[in-house]
């Protein structure tokens, strides 16, 4: 555009604006069609799980397999989303136990990690560099083998069978991604902007508060859904950590319909995506904060 | 007995008298029992202490309804109903495809042990199959069990070699060796003491589509007499009729292989350790012997050379099978006594076209006894048990007393029955004498025939190992032939070899 | 220009020595307690008390903690079924992450241009990413049911094939199919931290090498790989991270099987510590497996800082 002559120049300023032409290049038109597998790859487990749910458990094993089914019934969603029968009443409360034990886990994680990413971000301290990557570390150790040696300190700290041993457990699994993405954020806030603000008058806690916490919103809510999808999510743990029914977080639930003896696949099936509409609902209507919190936060250096 | 004299006499006598009156409480059920049909049905010794030949539709039916138990009576001489504080058990209950009775009963139980003790809080916790014995053992590590605990019949064994469990004398809760199978004694027997009381007992049978065998021109009426027929029946129905024969089940890590694979093992003269032989060791394996090889080879031929049971079964357990039978798709398997009320289930649950194909296969089901091998007629003798726990294993003090209720009211022979109503036996032999057991025979069909496998039955080894040697080791095996990776020998041996290297660290 | 807590913005800093440098900062220190914390106790006392029980025998019957040396580590490498499962764990690893990042990173590159209906797309395409993994598991081993999956039904249906499409119970094809569902369940994680990345790179650069003459595939490799090195590096080093600690969805789709072909170090950790009770044996397997991802990450975080120490100012 800088070399096109004034003349033409000119003469785009006094005709109205044209559309150019579509014209689709190889890279294009390979793209729509990646896009269009891509889509459908994604959308055949979803959708087939939801046409099974919808059949009586006899039909769902027929072959060939229907797509639609012939005698399509809610009765599934009816027994699960019904508090009045007891299956109905066990979902409804495993649902509930597992909103709790998230939004704790996304309330918490944030208390611990805004702190910390702060710290990592604007101070330098003996074993900075060290403690950054322990952070880091915890990821890497399996999951499992955790089992017993946590069983023990839970129990030794009272909270076998309470939603509380979940929650202190799942808080760590969320803190490296959400200490490294807040820390990106902050490491892009002038500090002096802060110190403009103290200078005002104001603590270093309030013009956290004020400027600093604002700013990095798209970071908290990024770091908020992360971590509330990793405690929706969560299997291994809730199984082993808790006993009583009451307790029971939704993935254990869904155990429930398959089990040694017998099977429900479309009772499984419902029950499975019951359980994905909270999230998929929540990081839908958020996604974009988390787009915007890594490119502003961890992208940007 | 109700005196607070009594009480307090009761309970500071010493070991020996207190045996005495607590066998004195139960004398009334076990001198009923001695004049009783049971006691001659007992005389001759095999392994599971019932002769078979005089165990079977005929003399269980006669033997149904001839008693009356008055289960809070003899509950309450052993345990008195001031008992009092909190109790916890955990057990296997119902799930969402549980038949309704089996889940009335369920919260029967629960009403009505506390209207016997009005001041024990029972704290029962319903834990899925799959979960229960993570779970179980997680606990007791953590020191975090519960008080009671209704295990099946393969896991208390470990717990009591680490001393987890308690030690059960059968005549403080007025029980005596008599009254239970002698397989069902020998699971809870840990270096010659009891730790634990078996609550029911079950054998499998065999199950199959008559009109599958029909189409595919064998005789309807019966099942496969030797495995050797299973193969050939198999094989015939898949090519006449295009589907499965054989229901195989050879996944690893799910109780349902070693359940439908050993009978055959032990049929061929084999045995994982050699539980089959009339007095075990349990320190040498017969797996690889030449009936070890030849079963393992029926399994083979089926899957790979006829490619006549599902191509499913290396990742199917018996559940998968279940669908497959109802909508006619596999004609015969082994099947747990409930099963038959699960396909009724699965009847109700079918709509339109479905629910005639449906129709069609109940209607043709027929139940008969596992077929025979060239050294014996076998099956696993399964069910549970119903333990304590210790001190060190719950993190703090048992409530003795209430878990002395607890176990007594599981074994009792009312609810040894009730408990276990769609699913299983009475372990308490008692329990095949009360009213209730005759209504049973009534109501569920096929009963007497799966009852009467019960003397064919053979328990799992019973040593600590066993869990790793039936879910593991031996499907393993199983996978290696069926894929291939391994001649049919070389699995068998290799085997042999595990069984061998792990219980020789024992 | 970093700050401490205590000392005002332009007092020249003095050297001092560890302990009164660490007690200087005491405040610092503070913000990052609660993180050290709840790292401690949740990781800290885990991993020790697991690198303790390494180094005993745990038999079955007795349940005492033996002290035995490197028995454990010995016996681990030198199963046959370590080798066998150490290759699984790598094929399944390298190709769930390569899978993921590439299908990924080209799902971001098409969705980088605006078109309508573009949110929804990209909204739909995260969905594998939200659901458990329970859900997937059982979802796609439905699907893959070897006697009444849809996948087989439908391919017998058009005709392709005449026998049921047997997937996860060949030992062959196991590994590769839940590679793939591994790879759904996982890409759009890469394709949000990618879209994140390309909307920084900056549209001049881009402009200059079309004015220079690259191609599209040119202006890929030599302007936008480069700028989003640091994005790529996180991105694939969580994955990785992640992907060797897969649990789940392995777990419930096959449980390792058939004959031990998709047995991976973790559902093999699992099976030994709960099935064969063998605590120290999978203590001392969690151990190597934890080394490995160690120098892993180490080797990874090493880049990464160094790129932020060039670049920050």
């Amino acid at each position: 555009m800088s070399s096109t002559t004034n003349a033409s120049a000119t003469a785009k300023r006094t005709y109205p604006k044209r559309r150019k032409p579509f014209r689709p290049n190889g890279w294009t038109i390979a793209g729509w069609a990646f896009l269009i597998l891509l889509l459908i790859f994604t959308i055949v487990p979803m959708a087939w799980m939801i046409s099974t749910s919808l059949k009586t458990q006899f039909a769902s094993i027929q072959q060939p397999p229907d797509w639609i089914p012939d005698n399509p019934n809610l009765k599934q969603y009816r027994t699960l989303l019904n508090p009045n029968n007891e299956l109905g009443a066990q979902f409804l409360r495993y649902f509930r136990n597992s909103l709790w034990v998230s939004t704790m886990t996304t309330i918490l994680g944030l208390v611990v990690a805004v702190p910390a990413a702060y710290a990592f971000s604007r101070f330098t301290f003996p074993g900075k560099d060290a403690l950054f990557f322990s952070v880091l570390v915890r990821n890497m150790f399996p999951v499992v083998v955790f089992l017993i040696p946590l069983f023990i300190l839970m129990k030794n700290l009272g909270l076998i069978d309470s939603q509380w041993s979940l929650i202190l457990t799942y808080l760590t699994f969320g803190l490296p991604l959400s200490i490294w993405l807040l820390k990106g954020f902050y490491d892009n806030i002038p500090p002096e902007l802060e110190r403009a603000a103290r200078i005002d008058g104001a603590t270093r806690f309030q013009a956290f508060r004020l400027i600093v916490m604002p700013l990095s919103a798209p970071g908290i809510i990024a770091t908020a859904i992360y971590s509330f999808i990793q405690g929706w999510n969560e299997y291994v743990y809730a199984r082993t950590f808790l006993n009583s029914e009451e307790k029971m977080t939704m993935p254990i639930g869904l155990q429930k319909f398959f089990t040694e003896n017998s099977s429900n696949w479309p009772g499984l099936m419902a029950a499975s995506f019951i359980m994905s509409v909270p999230v998929v609902v929540l990081f839908l209507m958020l996604q974009r904060y988390f787009v915007q919190a890594l490119t502003e936060g961890a992208v940007k250096h | 007995m109700t005196s607070s004299r009594d009480r307090f006499d009761f309970m500071s006598l010493s070991i020996n008298r207190r045996a005495v009156l607590a066998a004195a409480a139960g004398f009334a059920g076990i001198a009923a029992f001695q004049t009783g049909a049971f006691a001659r049905l007992l005389q001759d010794v095999s392994k599971t202490g019932v002769d078979p030949s005089k165990w079977n539709i005929e003399t269980i039916n006669a033997l149904a309804g001839t008693i009356t138990v008055d289960t809070a009576a003899e509950l309450h001489a052993l345990v008195p109903d001031t008992a009092s504080g909190k109790v916890s058990l955990w057990i296997n209950g119902p799930v969402e495809s549980t038949p309704q009775i089996a889940k009335d009963f369920y919260e029967e139980f629960g009403t009505i042990f506390k209207t016997w003790y009005p001041n024990l809080e029972l704290d029962r916790q319903n834990v899925d199959y799959n979960d229960l014995l993570d779970k179980l053992r997680t606990a007791s590590a953590g020191g975090a069990a519960p008080d009671v605990a209704k295990m099946p019949i393969l896991w208390g064994v470990e717990f009591a070699a680490r001393g987890d469990l308690q030690e059960i004398i059968l005549e403080d809760y007025g029980l005596s060796k008599e009254l239970f199978w002698e397989g069902a004694l020998k699971s809870v027997t840990w270096e010659g003491k009891y730790y634990g009381i078996p609550t029911n007992n079950e054998t499998m049978a065999f199950i199959w589509n008559k009109q599958l065998f029909a189409d595919a021109g064998l005789d309807p009426e019966n099942p496969p007499a030797t495995w050797a027929d299973v193969v050939a029946y198999s094989k015939a129905i898949k090519e006449k009729t295009g589907a499965f024969g054989y229901g195989m089940v050879a996944k690893v890590n799910a109780g349902n292989t070693p359940f439908r694979y050993m009978p055959m093992v032990w049929a061929y003269g084999s045995s994982a350790l050699d539980e089959a032989e009339t007095a075990p060791t349990m320190k040498t394996t017969m797996i690889n012997n030449e009936g070890g090889v030849a079963a393992l080879q029926n399994m083979y031929d089926m899957y790979v050379t006829d490619r006549s049971v599902p191509t499913s079964a290396l990742t199917n357990t018996q559940v998968e099978n279940q669908d497959l039978f109802i909508s006619g798709q596999v004609a015969m398997m082994i099947a747990h006594p409930s099963e038959y009320v699960t396909m009724q289930n699965k009847l109700a649950a079918a709509e339109g076209d479905e629910k005639a194909l449906a129709q069609t296969v109940v209607d043709n089901m027929s139940y008969g006894l596992i077929p025979e091998g060239p050294v014996r007629r076998s099956v696993v003798f399964g069910g549970s048990n119903a333990h304590i726990f210790t001190d060190k294993a719950h993190g703090g003090a048992i409530n003795a007393e209430g878990a002395k209720a607890v176990v007594a009211a599981l074994t009792s022979p009312e609810w040894a029955l009730k408990n276990n109503w769609t699913d299983s036996n009475p372990a308490n032999l008692r329990g095949f004498e009360t009213e209730w057991m005759k209504q049973r025979l009534t109501d569920i069909r096929f009963l007497e025939v799966t009852t009467s496998m019960l003397p064919y039955g053979v328990p799992f080894p019973v040593v600590p190992e066993s869990t790793e040697i039936m879910n593991i080791i031996i499907p393993e095996m199983i996978q290696n032939a069926l894929t291939e990776t391994m001649s049919v020998q070389e699995a068998a041996d290799d085997a042999a070899a595990r069984i061998t290297e792990l219980i020789s660290q024992a | 220009m970093q700050l401490t807590a205590e000392s005002p913005p332009n007092e020249p800093r003095r050297k001092r020595g560890l302990l009164a440098n660490i007690a200087h900062h005491w405040a610092d220190y503070v913000y990052i307690l609660p993180a050290i914390l709840v790292m401690v106790l949740v990781i800290g006392y885990p991993i020790v008390y697991t690198v303790w029980l390494s180094f005993h025998d745990t038999p079955i019957r007795t349940g005492d903690h033996i002290f035995n040396g490197v028995d454990n580590y010995r016996e681990i490498l030198s199963s046959p079924k370590f080798w066998k499962t150490t290759k699984n764990t790598f094929v399944w690893t390298i190709g769930s992450t390569g899978g993921a990042f590439i299908l990924g990173f080209a799902a971001a590159l098409v969705l980088h241009k605006q078109f309508i209906g573009r949110g929804v797309v990209r909204a739909i395409l995260l969905i594998p990413y939200v659901i458990s993994a329970v859900a997937a598991a059982y979802v796609w081993k439905w699907m893959l049911h070897s006697d009444y999956g849809l996948i087989s039904g439908v391919l017998k249906d058009w005709g392709i094939i005449d026998q049921n499409l047997v997937l996860l119970d060949s030992k062959d094809r196991v590994l590769p199919t839940v590679i793939v569902v591994n790879i759904w369940k996982e890409f759009s994680f890469v394709m949000i931290m990618m879209i994140a990345g390309l909307q920084t790179v900056p549209e001049q650069l881009l402009r200059a090498a079309r004015v220079d003459g690259a191609g599209v595939w040119q202006q890929f490799t030599h302007v936008t790989v480069p700028y989003l090195k640091n994005v790529i590096l996180i991105t694939t080093l969580l994955l990785f991270v992640a992907n060797l600690n897969s649990f789940t969805l392995v777990y419930l789709m096959t449980g390792g099987g058939p004959a031990n072909a998709s047995q991976l170090w973790i559902t093999d950790i699992y099976n030994i510590a709960f099935r064969s009770l063998g605590y120290g044996l999978a203590s001392a397997y969690s151990v190597i497996l934890f080394l490995v991802m160690l120098a892993a990450g180490w080797y990874y975080v090493r880049i990464l800082t160094q790129g932020s120490k060039r670049g920050a100012s």
